[in-house]
């Protein structure tokens, strides 16, 4: 029997179709609808002079929209040879682990959802408006922040911001624990969660899983470790798990928040004096750049012209965790309520998924469009 | 008497279906905001199930691409009357900064179905979009069936 769930269903924040092969409830096989919000970013941006196309950044997806407008300054960075200065890159970690903060606990309170805990899902979203009110006092803004720019950040932190960016960590920290533990020993949430939707690590790096995803099933892979801003100033070793089930990956979530909130204090404690933007020159030529979104690597290809961008790709990694739940975890997944909390746990985020597909009918093989494919 | 008793109940029992025909879910994750206990949307007696065909407001953010051309009207058809249509942030009002040379998409939301409220910002804050629901949302569902009477 072929079930569809989606595009619009209780549990998916955003439109997708999961078409599902069972028999009697046990799943054989899933095939993923896309295109449902593909809206051509990366075509708008070709043309465009990077003040216009840093706002198509930011507007990719609204949950990690942080990550994207630093990932979008970085690459052009790259392509001028120039660096933000030190106290930009600092204020860039902070306003990036706060994103990451709200993103994981968004996250997980959608899994509570679709295993409908409703306690733990309201405890997530209330620790969660926290994070939002950090971000808001630091950035102004709740969601698209329009924070940051080439060659820096657009406003300076004062002490008092800093300040009261503690004192929210400080409310998230007091429950998190609690919360986490409720989880972790709870036995009917146990039930639910562990050994479903198992994928191991050779699965994991034949799919491509990125992120707390990857992680969550042994993958020791977090770019934050190569970045320069983290190599050099920060302590910080990426949280991994053996597992590789619904409840490794929630709990990897669950970690990476204490790790968030400490690189947020060594940041603050740390931060430079100095100047916050630079002017930038903008250079011609090519450029990749990545960096560690809360849902795993996303990668900018660019191509400038002057001040005008030639080309640009973007792989973001939704994309990379979707098509890994399908092929691999909701792989012999024994009900369907299974099926919905397995791939809620993937942490779809399908407004950055959707890219162009270029179909080779011959073979029957298709395969996501590169810079190198359309010109 | 029995329908002045009506509007009350009926005034707090709202249900919402949420739709996102192509936007960055910027809205939506504000939505999901709405439900939490700091908003607590549920107080004032809306219950977000995203289930078209017992919906009394639908929510539309994003910018219509070209998938949900047809499929926003088959949707909107399958809501049963009466029915409002709240459009929340810019993209279902003027297609935001995607509608530019290039960009797949078919906004506004108004040519496809009728609009009762519309809330711009990018995203709009949580309570502005629950002042607009609130505001269009009761008296439409205290109305249902007075047709046939």
């Amino acid at each position: 029997m072929i079930l569809p769930l989606g595009p619009i269903h209780p549990s998916f924040k955003e439109p997708l179709r999961l078409k599902i092969k069972t028999r009697g409830e046990r799943v054989l096989d899933t095939e993923i609808d896309y295109g449902y919000v593909h809206r051509g970013i990366e075509k708008i941006m070709e043309g465009k002079t990077w003040q216009k196309s840093i706002y198509l950044a930011e507007r990719i997806c609204g949950i990690c929209s942080y990550e994207h407008t630093q990932t979008f300054a970085e690459v052009i960075e790259k392509i001028s040879d120039v660096r933000a200065p030190l106290r930009a890159q600092f204020l860039r970690v902070i306003t990036n682990e706060l994103d990451r903060i709200q993103s994981h606990y968004l996250a997980n309170s959608t899994f509570f959802k679709a295993i409908e805990h409703e306690t733990l899902f309201m405890y997530m979203l209330s620790l969660r408006e926290h994070a939002m009110d950090a971000i808001e006092f630091l950035t102004g803004n709740r969601v698209n922040m329009g924070w940051n720019v080439v060659g820096g950040v657009r406003m300076d932190a004062k002490p008092a911001h800093l300040n009261k960016i503690l004192e929210k960590l400080e409310l998230i920290e007091k429950d998190h624990q609690r919360y986490a533990e409720i989880f972790e020993n709870g036995p009917l949430v146990g039930l639910r969660t562990k050994d479903v939707g198992r994928m191991t690590k050779e699965e994991a790096i034949k799919g491509r899983a990125v992120g707390p995803i990857g992680r969550a099933s042994g993958l020791k892979h977090d770019l934050r470790e190569l970045h320069h801003t983290y190599k050099d100033n920060l302590e910080f070793k990426p949280i991994w798990r053996k597992e590789g089930d619904n409840f490794a990956r929630i709990m990897n979530r669950f970690n990476e928040i204490p790790q968030s909130i400490d690189l947020i204090r060594q940041a603050i404690e740390n931060l430079p004096k100095g100047d916050i933007r630079i002017p930038v020159t903008i250079g011609s030529g090519f450029a990749e750049w990545r960096n560690e979104a809360p849902r795993g690597e996303v990668r900018y290809m660019a191509e400038t012209n002057g001040n005008l961008i030639k080309n640009i790709s973007i792989r973001t990694p939704s994309i990379m965790n979707i098509d890994s739940c399908a092929k691999y975890m909701l792989k012999d997944v024994a009900t369907v309520s299974d099926v919905v909390a397995t791939y809620a746990s993937s942490d779809p985020c399908i407004a950055c998924a959707e890219r162009v597909v270029i179909l080779d009918v011959d073979n029957g093989k298709s395969k996501i469009a590169d810079i190198f494919d359309i010109k | 008497m029995l329908n002045a008793l009506k509007d009350i109940v009926r005034k707090s029992s709202i249900h919402v279906c949420l739709i996102n025909c192509g936007g960055c879910n910027g809205c939506d994750v504000e939505i999901v905001a709405l439900l939490s206990p700091r908003y607590d949307l549920e107080q004032y007696g809306i219950y977000v199930h995203n289930n078209p065909r017992e919906a009394d407001v639908i929510l539309v953010t994003g910018a219509v691409t070209d998938h949900w051309k047809e499929n926003l009207k088959r949707i909107y058809t399958k809501v049963p009357e009466p029915k409002v249509v709240v459009c929340i942030g810019n993209c279902p009002l003027s297609g935001d900064v995607f509608n530019q040379e290039g960009g797949k998409i078919n906004a506004p939301v108004a040519d496809f179905i009728p609009v009762a409220a519309e809330i711009p910002g990018c995203p709009p804050r949580p309570n502005e979009i629950l002042e607009a629901i609130l505001a269009v949302g009761p008296d439409a569902v205290a109305s249902r069936g007075r047709e046939k009477e």
